[in-house]
């Protein structure tokens, strides 16, 4: 019998062994290395890597080395899945020799970056030897590395296609369709989340939100009836609700969280003291 | 008419042959690209008014090239009986005195390079054309022709490419025919495996060891596509392959559809190719008519038809990922792999991708069997390889050798040296992925081992010669200039490395280089080498480091000065 057969866990997903640095660890079967190694804190350097997003392999940072067969083969981690007896190690005099390489050009392509600039000390590179970018108008500040999280969340979760790529080569940008406003923007700011340079500008004065880094793309935000502050875009909050069956109440749908959390709690409270009239009065 | 049985495809032989052997004289004139760039249209042009004027009964037909691209225009003529006399370096002033030459019998000895008596098409048929005109040297004592082994250019420049039953005349599509009606599907894959057959595309893949892997995954649809999108500087074989042969690439994607089990097939090929699209498409047309493509192919029961599909003007599209990302509408792209396309391809379905030579090679292999195959060629590096030998070359042109001959073979045995007998320096071989090759080295047979050891690659077999007064400085700079405006900019190693390899070469050969830039420059191509996602930027480095291995001095030179 086989020990998948006394534990019972025969048809459930295949836990295997990888060793990372001569560590071994558990993981399932086809799952990303450069996942495994953040679950149980083994560093590798990584910009364009979100669990929930399709594999890249843009930034080129998250490269370890795979032995097999008495060599050590280099391939990024992000797109490595995870098979039994994996054995990768995270540092060669290669892999260290390379990635100081990648942070200096890293430097050069986002000088402005303070992420970049500390995840280049961090592995002992301070200045680069290549000519920086100082472009004065770029609207993603000198701080864009392409790794393409943006575009991606933009994309694959959002459902958006707001931004893409644009030109080719070194003269690739992130950029809305001619670098105008794009009336498809729902202002999320997904991509300013995912942004690992935190590069993407947005500014919410007054009742609207800026996506300054997306051709100043103007998204009107939702004002909240009960305390008057303007807390989502519009646009964003009628795709939400369009998609949550049931719907939600009249009665909260227009609440900012604060307020409906607020609403929510003094329903609870009236219901559990007895009051089963449902307080509708009392907003 | 439909071709369904075995007596129906010798009959469309006998009227092909017809027209390639008509009772009255046949005038060709070479209009691939090369031909119709240097006046070969215009020719062609004159030619047919000038016999509807005059009423002459001469049969006038258009072919593609026969591969010396320095002597176009080419002009053919085949009196009957008599030898195919090649006529070289036509002129539009020439055609009345062509016409008048052949209208009497005879051919304008003056513009004589060579005489054909018989031409084995390898396909089971060779065609004897006669003898006499004996002062006109037989194509074999041409240097240029004489040291080659046409295996792929077998019909170039003899045959109509817009005329199936030409095609047909000299064995064409009997390969498939033989297959489809006498063969199993496996015995074909079979066939191709043994023959060692590796793809030409560059990276020299086992092709059939790809198509076992295509066949044997489990789908509900596979696709197989040829990759015509050629795109080196300098390489153009794949682009008189379909412009003078379109069948035979046709010839061969049925042959692996057929032992692979796939129903569609794809040509990625890339729009800077007009002609050769406009080719393929009345080749396809052809096909379709005469049942060799669509349901029931010669009715023997198996179904296939290719489409075409065009790119855009990216190099980077001849990458696999980035070519599937290309046709599915999106940005041409590549995506790290695996998944293979073998795994998922087009449209997430396995697909077999094969460059154009690759495709070719199939039918002479079904047609003339395996150890036929083998016995050209070295070990693990079979068959022919077509280059396209351009530069400082005394002889441009298409040259195919059997793998394993060596650069000196190629560049002054054929070639014949530098141009206007200056000295040879180096050659270039694969494009902007390949390496230079210094004339010390011309030793080194062209395999796909041997490239790769001296820091070059075969790539799709461009061979670019360069004489004494170029600066490989300059070469290094030119090739990482190209490279750096093909990166599509995914990843960083390629799009800003080599945006910073160009800047540090811009500096050097500015003379404002120090030895440290060499430094720099050696250690940021080692890094672009080993960490760049696809083979664009993997191999973009390559003329820079072989020529910082091997004509140093001309950097040190720049650096001190």
């Amino acid at each position: 019998m086989t020990d998948e057969e006394v534990c019972g866990t025969k048809g459930a997903l295949n836990q295997v062994t990888v060793t990372i640095n001569g560590r071994e660890y558990s993981a399932e079967e086809g799952e990303i290395l450069l996942g495994v190694a953040i679950r149980e804190n083994v560093e590798i350097p990584h910009l364009c890597y979100e669990a929930s997003l399709s594999p890249s392999g843009a930034c080129r940072l998250c490269m370890v080395g795979v032995r097999k067969k008495g060599k050590t083969e280099m391939t990024t981690s992000c797109t490595l899945r995870v098979t039994e007896g994996l054995d990768v190690v995270t540092e060669t005099p290669e892999i260290l020799r390379h990635r100081k390489m990648l942070l200096e050009l890293y430097l050069a392509e986002a000088p402005k970056s303070e992420v970049i600039k500390s995840l280049a000390a961090r592995y002992g590179v301070t200045k680069t030897r290549f000519f920086k970018k100082a472009e004065p108008a770029d609207p993603l500040g000198n701080k864009c590395v392409l790794c393409g999280l943006c575009v991606r969340v933009c994309n694959e979760i959002m459902g958006g296609g707001v931004i893409s790529f644009v030109n080719r080569g070194p003269y690739t940008v992130v950029a809305t369709p001619f670098f105008g406003e794009n009336p498809i923007c729902l202002g999320c700011g997904a991509c300013a989340q995912v942004c690992p340079t935190h590069a993407i500008e947005i500014e919410n004065p007054g009742d609207e939100r800026i996506m300054t880094s997306w051709g100043k793309t103007r998204v009107k935000l939702r004002q909240c009836p009960v305390c008057g502050k303007y807390y989502a875009p519009d646009i964003l909050a009628e795709t939400i609700y369009a998609k949550i069956t049931p719907p939600l109440s009249q009665q909260i749908q227009d609440m900012c969280p604060d307020c409906r959390r607020k609403y929510l709690a003094k329903q609870e409270v009236l219901v559990k003291s007895g009051d089963f009239s449902g307080g509708n009065n009392h907003v | 008419m439909k071709i369904k049985s075995y007596a129906g495809f010798i009959n469309r032989q006998c009227v092909g042959l017809q027209k390639l052997k008509p009772d009255i004289p046949r005038i060709t004139v070479g209009l691939a690209t090369c031909g119709a760039a240097v006046g070969g249209t215009v020719i062609f042009e004159r030619l047919k008014r000038s016999i509807e004027e005059q009423g002459l009964d001469i049969s006038l037909i258009p072919t593609g090239c026969i591969g010396y691209c320095r002597e176009e225009p080419i002009v053919t003529i085949t009196h009957p009986g008599k030898p195919l006399v090649l006529l070289h370096r036509v002129c539009e002033d020439d055609t009345d005195e062509i016409l008048r030459a052949v209208a009497s019998g005879s051919v304008p000895f003056d513009k004589a390079l060579c005489r054909i008596e018989a031409w084995d098409h390898l396909m089971g048929c060779t065609v004897k054309y006669g003898t006499g005109f004996d002062q006109i040297p037989l194509y074999d004592e041409i240097p240029f022709f004489g040291r080659q082994h046409k295996v792929i250019l077998r019909d170039a420049g003899l045959i109509n490419p817009e005329d199936v039953d030409e095609f047909l005349a000299v064995g064409g599509y009997s390969a498939a025919y033989l297959a489809l009606t006498e063969m199993r599907p496996n015995q074909v894959l079979d066939e191709v495996e043994r023959s060692g057959l590796r793809g030409r595309g560059g990276a020299g893949f086992p092709a059939g060891l790809k198509w076992r892997i295509t066949k044997e995954k489990k789908s509900d649809k596979k696709y197989i596509i040829c990759n015509a999108d050629e795109g080196d500087p300098g390489a153009y074989m794949n682009r008189n392959e379909m412009e003078s042969d379109p069948h035979m690439l046709i010839e061969g994607m049925i042959l692996g559809a057929y032992a692979i089990g796939v129903e569609e097939g794809l040509i990625y090929i890339r729009a800077e190719y007009p002609l050769a699209i406009k080719r393929l498409t009345c080749a396809l047309e052809q096909a379709r008519k005469s049942g060799i493509l669509g349901t029931n192919i010669f009715g023997s029961g198996f179904s296939f038809d290719i489409q075409i599909a065009t790119g855009a003007g990216a190099f980077v599209c001849g990458e696999s990922t980035a070519l599937i990302a290309s046709i599915e509408g999106r940005t041409g792209r590549p995506h790290p792999r695996p998944p293979r396309l073998t795994d998922a391809g087009l449209w997430g379905k396995p697909t077999d991708l094969n460059n154009v030579e690759t495709w070719c090679n199939v039918p002479v292999i079904i047609k003339n069997g395996v150890d036929w195959y083998t016995e050209i060629g070295a070990e693990n590096n079979t068959g022919t390889k077509v280059f396209s030998l351009v530069g400082d070359v005394e002889r441009v042109g298409l040259v195919e050798v059997p793998l394993g001959t060596s650069i000196n073979t190629i560049v002054f045995d054929v070639g014949n040296g530098g141009a206007e007998g200056k000295p040879v320096k180096a050659v270039q071989t694969g494009g902007p992925s390949g390496g230079c090759i210094p004339v010390r080295l011309f030793d080194t047979t062209v395999d796909f081992e041997s490239l790769n050891a001296i820091g070059s690659i075969m790539g799709s077999g461009g061979i670019v010669v360069m004489d004494e007064d170029t600066n490989m400085v300059d070469i290094a700079r030119y090739f990482i200039s190209f490279a750096t405006g093909e990166s599509c900019g995914k990843c960083i190693p390629c799009r800003e490395g080599l945006k910073h390899t160009l800047l540090l070469l811009n500096r050097i050969l500015a003379g404002k280089g120090t030895e440290t830039d060499l430094v720099t420059l050696q250690d940021l191509s080692e890094t672009i080498v080993a960490t760049s996602l696809c083979g664009l930027g993997q191999t973009a480095p390559n003329p820079v480091l072989t020529t910082l291995a091997y004509f140093r001095e001309e950097y040190d030179a720049l650096v001190k000065s």
